[in-house]
């Protein structure tokens, strides 16, 4: 690793890193081979429940106590298996009325979307690139104004101001299909001085899993500190 | 050019921070909160370290409230750095890992906290352009 940007070698290497520590906590990441070969990318599926009239509105507080900015719940999907204390729940982040499943009808939790993300490796940038795709429980694809309403509130400004550069729908270069996914432009600028840093201090780093870290949120993508915290053998 | 993800930048500043004394400890004072039970005041040391090429606080140590967030804390910082709004901050842990904005710093200090602080690794990007 070094500038900012990783071969795809390196990149495989960081993923099974991810992987190894995602099925020792049920986390659900799974490796999607391409042809039988070494190229490959990661793949999680979640489901989010969303407010079905969740505005846009800038829900920000500034005060230290942040957990009323989560108005939606999440829970995974039965095929990542039952391990509720691999998900990244957070203290202070649902009320706990919000995380029970409200009966259909029910005038919170009235719409469960289905999350897709996909990491794959970009040759031309040579950093990894964040594809997603969401769609209602009865197959109905997300718009990209659909997808806006479901970010975390604290992201979506800043994602719209900027919308044709931020996310945009791409054809998925192994699936075919239509997917979102965030542009890797900045990529390789955000990385570079943290991996500089990691390297000044010899300490070694996992850049998929810091990356992951910096994009992941955007999108309601959880990345759990404790692929951190639990020791992890690194690249 | 991309939008960037963290929306410090685009947000109005908070307001709550206090302006820097001389002194070589301060405190980051959340807006009053008539809710504030004991365990919200309790507080954590922080030490900001910047990264790359992002400005050097002048003053690094700060006794942070445990329920603080990562991402009111990244708005203090950009506040206190008087970044723009094309600029954005991001904060790392354990020198590699981002984590959540909506994460308590308490926790993060309880993960990575040693020798009584928690040391935080800030660093700001171009966002535009």
């Amino acid at each position: 690793m070094s500038c900012g940007v990783l071969d795809e070698e390196e990149f495989s290497r960081c993923c099974q890193l991810l992987l190894h520590h995602s099925d020792s906590v049920g986390d659900g990441w799974s490796w999607e081979a391409v042809q039988s070969s070494d190229e490959g990318y990661l793949k999680k599926t979640v489901l989010r429940s969303v407010p079905a009239d969740q505005s846009i509105t800038q829900k920000h507080k500034e005060s230290g106590s942040d957990s009323e900015q989560f108005d939606y719940c999440r829970f995974k999907t039965e095929e990542q298996g039952v391990n509720g204390s691999a998900d990244s729940l957070r203290p202070d982040v649902e009320d706990e009325d919000d995380c029970v499943c409200r009966a259909p009808g029910g005038s919170s939790c009235s719409s469960v979307l289905q999350f897709e993300y996909h990491v794959l490796y970009s040759c031309s940038y040579r950093t990894p690139v964040l594809y997603f795709r969401a769609s209602t429980l009865e197959g109905r694809s997300l718009t990209l104004e659909d997808v806006w309403n479901s970010v975390h509130p604290n992201y979506r400004l800043g994602l719209q101001s900027r919308p044709l550069d931020a996310i945009t729908q791409q054809e998925h270069p192994f699936l075919g299909q239509a997917f979102f996914f965030l542009h890797p432009c900045r990529t390789e600028e955000f990385m570079k001085p943290l991996l500089q840093m990691t390297w000044d201090q010899n300490r070694p780093v996992n850049y998929v899993l810091s990356w992951l870290s910096v994009v992941g949120p955007m999108v309601g993508l959880d990345v759990s500190l404790d692929y951190v915290t639990l020791q992890q053998p690194t690249v | 050019t991309w939008g960037g993800f963290y929306v410090v930048g685009a947000y109005k500043m908070s307001d709550s921070a206090e302006s820097p004394t001389e002194t070589q400890k301060e405190e980051i004072h959340p807006p009053p909160d008539d809710s504030a039970t004991n365990d919200d005041k309790k507080k954590i040391d922080v030490l900001l370290k910047a990264v790359g090429d992002t400005p050097i606080m002048k003053t690094k140590k700060w006794a942070v409230d445990k329920g603080r967030t990562v991402q009111s804390l990244a708005q203090f910082i950009s506040r206190f750095l008087k970044l723009d709004a094309t600029e954005q901050l991001f904060i790392y842990v354990n020198q590699s890992f981002a984590p959540s904005p909506d994460q308590e710093v308490g926790v993060l200090f309880d993960c990575f906290g040693s020798d009584g602080k928690l040391v935080l690794h800030y660093c700001k990007s171009q966002a535009w352009g």
